[in-house]
């Protein structure tokens, strides 16, 4: 059969089929090149690219330190909050947007509509907002409008305790106070956090997982009272309204160790918004009124009087006098520089006068410093001399830091210039002098801790994760004998009983303390105006000193200038409050 | 009908003995032994690695239990830091006719001297 022998060329059917064959063989080869190429050619490379894109990394932010008062109260902590922003580009109808959620944000219509009008892609509506109002405002579900949770700082005390935590920025950095001086341990370690995710974003349970956790930031437990804190302020506010002055600033001390149990001074500021609550506070007529600057330790102001403290300890400390020395001759006026006493606009230098008239006559120490007499401490100051004099101030810790914990302390300054043939007399009853509050505190305290000064502080300890760290290690140093300290602590007990301090008397203790009222210079520097600035700083118990009072009025009304008029009441209402606070039993025999 | 066949067998004449070995059976036990291992086998990693997985998952969200948890706790303890505030505790109390008393006394037992009391009176008796 004809159709059954070969014919030498293949049938197209055999053609097709080899066709096929080639073109199986080549597809295979194809992807064969193919797969060993993304296996085993590629394959680091690809698997690098596929695992960059599940990996994410983030940061994982430390929780801030909180901040507690020696009870334990709290004083600062951190909390989640939502921030709110928008993508404008997003936001269909701004104007109807703005006007939703203005209200509940607080924030003006008009300037949201404005942001929700710009030409960004992320703008922040309003930051760290309560996490129910956060929900209201996303339940609102409008396209382009979204909630973060953002960390924010809270003072649950308000603005009782800003004067001692100070504040931070909107983004958690210390701007003041204790969050500025702890800053860096408050703050924390930051944390990472490098894992694997789904496509809807979920972590995959066997991926790759990498956690180094975040280390909270030290918490800081502190040696001031809440209660006494508030009564401090509430004091001083009361004040402040009550003399017409400026501020009123009140520091209490524990004796023992230099903790500040309170630091208060009004004006107050908000620490959470930044913002002084004086609601008479106008910016444009005074800019001042609007400070969170602590005057306690960071203004120095000239202590007057009761400067007169050193002034007698050191001279009883050197034996040039006793409390009972007479003094003789000591009139009301003393003019050390010739013809100064005559020009009223150059009373400045060299002429010295009592605050009250009286004849001239003699007496002991012990009177003149009862009486705040300015002439008869510049002639206890003489028998003294300037170098002597000096040396007491320095060592009673006025200028210089104390080196307290708080951020930013004036050392003040002593102003014993050569050729300054008067300074050493103005030094002796506070004036050539400027000190801080706080630094006056410690000088007292130094005679109610029999004759040791301590370094204040106002962190008592820290507890970090690793525990509880006791960071109040006294720093101490003998500025007077034992014995003199007892003296002058009886001599500031006569100013209550029977001096210029008679207001800062409390029933049931035994109080001891001095008044102070200073001129304030004008502003050229050139002469001492009839504003004052008034002032008492206090011991009590004072036959066994547990706690030190500074209180300063600036610039109070005339009828209150003195500080036995406007800071004597004000410091008894502080000092009852705080024996009352430490538990300190009454003097038996003084009902 | 008859039962009968219509012919006799032959008695046994095409039977004959082969010589050789008897063909074996084919023995399936081990075989089902070992495909029922690998399935077991794949099962049981399959079941491990869905227990694991779902633990993961059971302690990703406990995490976030804490999580959350732990963030109403810290709102809870702010909540009753603002309401333990002085300053808002002072004048509630004023509200309610509470204010520090004027008048104060305190008695002081002296335990060394038996049961002498000193009494102490702030400007006036306690009313």
């Amino acid at each position: 059969m004809a159709s059954g022998k070969a014919t030498g060329r293949p049938s197209s059917g055999k053609v097709r089929v080899a066709l096929i064959g080639l073109f199986l063989v080549a597809a295979w080869l194809g992807m064969a090149y193919r797969l060993v190429q993304v296996q085993v050619v590629q394959a680091a490379d690809l698997a690098d690219q596929g695992l960059s894109q599940r990996l994410v990394t983030r940061d994982l932010a430390p929780q801030r330190g909180k901040i507690f008062d020696r009870n334990g109260e709290l004083l600062a902590m951190t909390v989640e909050a939502q921030s709110i922003w928008a993508n404008p580009a997003q936001i269909e109808e701004p104007l109807w947007v703005a006007q939703q959620i203005g209200g509940l944000l607080g924030v003006d219509s008009e300037s949201l509509y404005q942001r929700l009008t710009s030409n960004r892609d992320f703008v922040y509506l309003k930051r760290q907002v309560e996490p129910g109002l956060a929900e209201q405002i996303t339940a609102l579900e409008v396209r382009g409008l979204h909630a973060h949770p953002e960390a924010t700082r809270i003072y649950p005390a308000g603005e009782v305790a800003s004067h001692v935590t100070g504040f931070v920025d909107i983004d958690g950095n210390g701007l003041e106070g204790l969050e500025y001086v702890y800053d860096e341990e408050l703050r924390g370690t930051p944390g990472k956090a490098v894992f694997e995710r789904d496509l809807e974003g979920r972590i995959i349970p066997q991926g790759i997982s990498d956690i180094v956790p975040a280390v909270p930031g030290t918490d800081l437990n502190t040696t001031v009272d809440l209660p006494l804190q508030y009564q401090s302020q509430q004091a001083c506010l009361s004040a402040v309204e009550r003399t017409q002055a400026d501020s009123c600033w009140i520091v209490v001390l524990d004796v023992e160790n230099g903790g500040i149990l309170a630091m208060a001074g009004a004006p107050v500021f908000d620490p959470q918004t930044r913002k002084t609550v004086d609601a008479t506070c106008d910016l444009e007529a005074d800019p001042t009124c609007h400070s969170f600057s602590n005057f306690v330790v960071r203004n120095v102001y000239e202590p007057g009087s009761t400067q007169k403290l050193i002034t007698v300890a050191a001279a009883l400390e050197e034996g040039e006098v006793r409390t009972g020395t007479w003094i003789p001759q000591v009139a009301d006026v003393l003019e050390l520089r010739e013809g100064a006493c005559l020009d009223g606009d150059d009373d400045v230098y060299g002429c010295y006068q009592d605050f009250d008239k009286h004849d001239t006559a003699d007496m002991t120490v012990a009177d003149i410093f009862t009486r705040s007499s300015n002439v008869g401490t510049i002639l206890i100051g003489e028998k003294l001399g300037e170098d002597r004099l000096k040396g007491y101030i320095e060592k009673f810790g006025l200028g210089s830091i104390t080196g307290v914990d708080y951020s930013v302390e004036a050392p003040g300054f002593l102003n014993f210039e050569a050729g300054c043939e008067t300074c050493w007399a103005s030094a002796a009853i506070g004036y050539s002098v400027a000190a801080t509050p706080l630094q006056m505190a410690a000088a007292y305290a130094a005679i109610g801790n029999d004759g040791v000064w301590t370094k204040p502080h106002i962190v008592a300890s820290k507890t970090d994760v690793d525990g509880k760290e006791d960071v109040s290690g006294l720093e101490t140093r003998r500025v007077v004998s034992e014995e003199t300290a007892r003296l002058m602590q009886e001599l500031l007990a006569n100013v209550v009983e029977e001096g210029t301090g008679q207001a800062a008397g409390i029933d049931g203790y035994r109080v001891g303390g001095k008044t102070g009222t200073a001129n304030i210079l004008s502003d050229d520097g050139l002469r001492y105006t009839e504003i004052t600035r008034a002032s008492f700083v206090g011991l009590a118990p004072i036959d066994d000193p547990k706690v030190v009072v500074a209180v300063l009025i600036d610039a109070p009304s005339f009828e209150y200038r003195t500080g036995g008029a406007s800071a004597a009441p004000v410091f008894a209402e502080v000092m009852e409050q705080a024996l009352h606070r430490l538990g300190v039993t009454p003097d038996a025999d003084n009902g | 009908m008859t039962a009968l066949p219509l012919r006799a067998p032959s008695a046994k004449e095409n039977l004959r003995v082969l010589k050789g070995q008897r063909p074996q059976r084919v023995t399936l036990a081990p075989w089902m032994i070992m495909v029922l291992i690998g399935v077991v086998a794949f099962l049981g990693l399959g079941f491990a690695r869905t227990s694991l997985d779902k633990s993961a998952f059971e302690l990703d969200q406990l995490t976030r239990a804490i999580e959350e948890q732990g963030a109403i706790n810290e709102q809870l303890r702010l909540e009753i830091a603002r309401l333990e505030n002085p300053a808002r505790i002072a004048p509630l109390a004023e509200e309610l006719g509470l204010v520090i008393p004027a008048d104060t006394r305190q008695l002081l037992v002296d335990l060394g001297q038996g049961a002498a009391v000193a009494s102490i009176d702030n400007e006036s008796e306690t009313q």
